[in-house]
């Protein structure tokens, strides 16, 4: 899912004998297997391992998530939940997979944020109209 | 100019045909020069500070891992080049500089590849390998760069690393513990006994590897933190990265 790039960037690994307490920040991958809480932030991928416990708001560009999660969850690509994924908390991302058993108890909103507008028929076709008139203006001035 | 600094281990007498050997092939190789012999009641810093005043530029350590680690302090004040021979067992940091065995290294030294290495500072104490923190039996935390506080279980091995560990077998990317990517890594390693050091690999999934450029490591007083095995310091110590400040001579095999 991660999409591999060719530099070998440091990956963080908090493992599951080590709690995590504040802000963490890291410009790396991050692989989370133990307790965090305060808030975790990543430009690169995320992991977070079934047993993996996680009291804060997650930012990161793509991410796997197998464990417990209650905060916030704000994704700028991929997002993916596995059968195993608890989250308890908004979740906002680009795209979205989750496996059937996932749990999500929150908002969702995944995709592209560009919604249409509702027009009736007869303004629709009113406009069209307008704009075929102006367009035969500007042609004929352009003849002369 | 070169100065040789014998370690006192070397004055024991089945050292005597090695030493014979290596100073044969430096002088072979033209790259003879002052030789000292240290000893516990020769004070070295002073040795060395007046060597660096006389001129020195490059000093070789004829020795292991603890000879060395020795003049680390000095050689990053002072911004002299330095170099090894290892004679003898424990030498680790030796291998990761890609000098081999004995008479090897003294080529290596004629072929002069010398590469700038990151070093720790732990309060005022310069380290090129790593830091241990002893008797971790709770109440060790780990303050990272002024923003989170790393707690680590009772019963943890904690080490703060620029070269690489040779025990551990790690997880992940082998990007980790490079001395010239102006970063220390935390790592945390869950102690094991019995049947399943066996398994070491298995139980190397559980460690916790962690990059950072400035921490602060806070414990009860009975807590005992050494320097490249050797300066014991007591908390609070604070750790920080100094990019780029050894000039090493190293092999064409260094392991970074």
């Amino acid at each position: 899912m991660f999409k591999k790039e060719p530099h070998d960037e440091i990956e963080t690994i908090i493992g599951p004998s080590v709690q995590v307490e504040g802000n963490f920040v890291a410009s790396g991958d991050v692989i989370i297997e133990g307790t965090v809480s305060g808030s975790v932030k990543t430009d690169r991928n995320l992991t977070i391992g079934k047993d993996a416990k996680i009291f804060a708001d997650i930012s990161a560009a793509n991410a796997l998530i197998a464990g417990e999660v209650q905060g916030d969850v704000k994704i700028q690509d991929s997002l993916q939940l596995t059968e195993t994924a608890k989250i308890f908390g908004d979740v906002k991302t680009r795209i979205i997979t989750i496996s059937s058993g996932a749990s999500l108890n929150g908002k969702c909103t995944a995709g592209e944020a560009n919604k249409s507008k509702f027009e009736k028929i007869d303004e629709r076709v009113k406009l069209e109209k307008a704009k075929n008139k102006s367009r035969e203006t500007e042609e004929t001035e352009l003849n002369k | 100019m070169y100065l040789y600094l014998y370690d006192s281990f070397l004055n024991q007498k089945k050292h005597a045909t090695v030493l014979a050997r290596i100073e044969t092939r430096l002088t072979d190789l033209g790259i003879g020069g002052k030789i000292f012999r240290l000893s516990p009641l020769r004070d070295t810093d002073e040795l060395l500070k007046e060597e660096i005043r006389n001129g020195v530029k490059t000093v070789i350590v004829v020795g292991n891992d603890k000879s060395l680690t020795q003049i680390i302090n000095l050689a990053a004040k002072f911004n002299i080049t330095i170099g090894i021979i290892p004679v003898g067992p424990d030498n680790k940091i030796a291998q990761l500089l890609g000098v081999g065995s004995t008479l090897a290294a003294c080529d290596i030294i004629a072929a002069r590849i010398i590469e700038k290495v990151d070093l720790g500072k732990a309060n005022e104490t310069y380290f090129i390998s790593n830091i241990t923190v002893a008797n971790n039996q709770g109440g060790v935390t780990i303050e990272c760069e002024d923003r989170y506080k790393i707690i680590p279980h009772r019963q943890n091995q904690i080490s703060i690393c620029n070269l690489k560990p040779i025990f551990a077998s790690l997880p992940g990317k082998t990007s980790y513990f490079n001395p010239q990517d102006g970063s220390l890594e935390i790592l945390i390693q869950p102690l094991v006994s019995g049947l399943f050091s066996i398994f070491k690999k298995a139980v190397s999934l559980n460690n916790s590897i962690i990059p950072f450029k400035k921490i602060a490591i806070k414990g009860k007083s009975s807590t005992t933190i050494y320097t490249d095995g050797q300066r014991v310091l007591k908390p609070p110590v604070n750790i920080e990265i100094i990019p780029k400040k050894l000039k090493i001579i190293v092999g064409k095999n260094r392991h970074f």
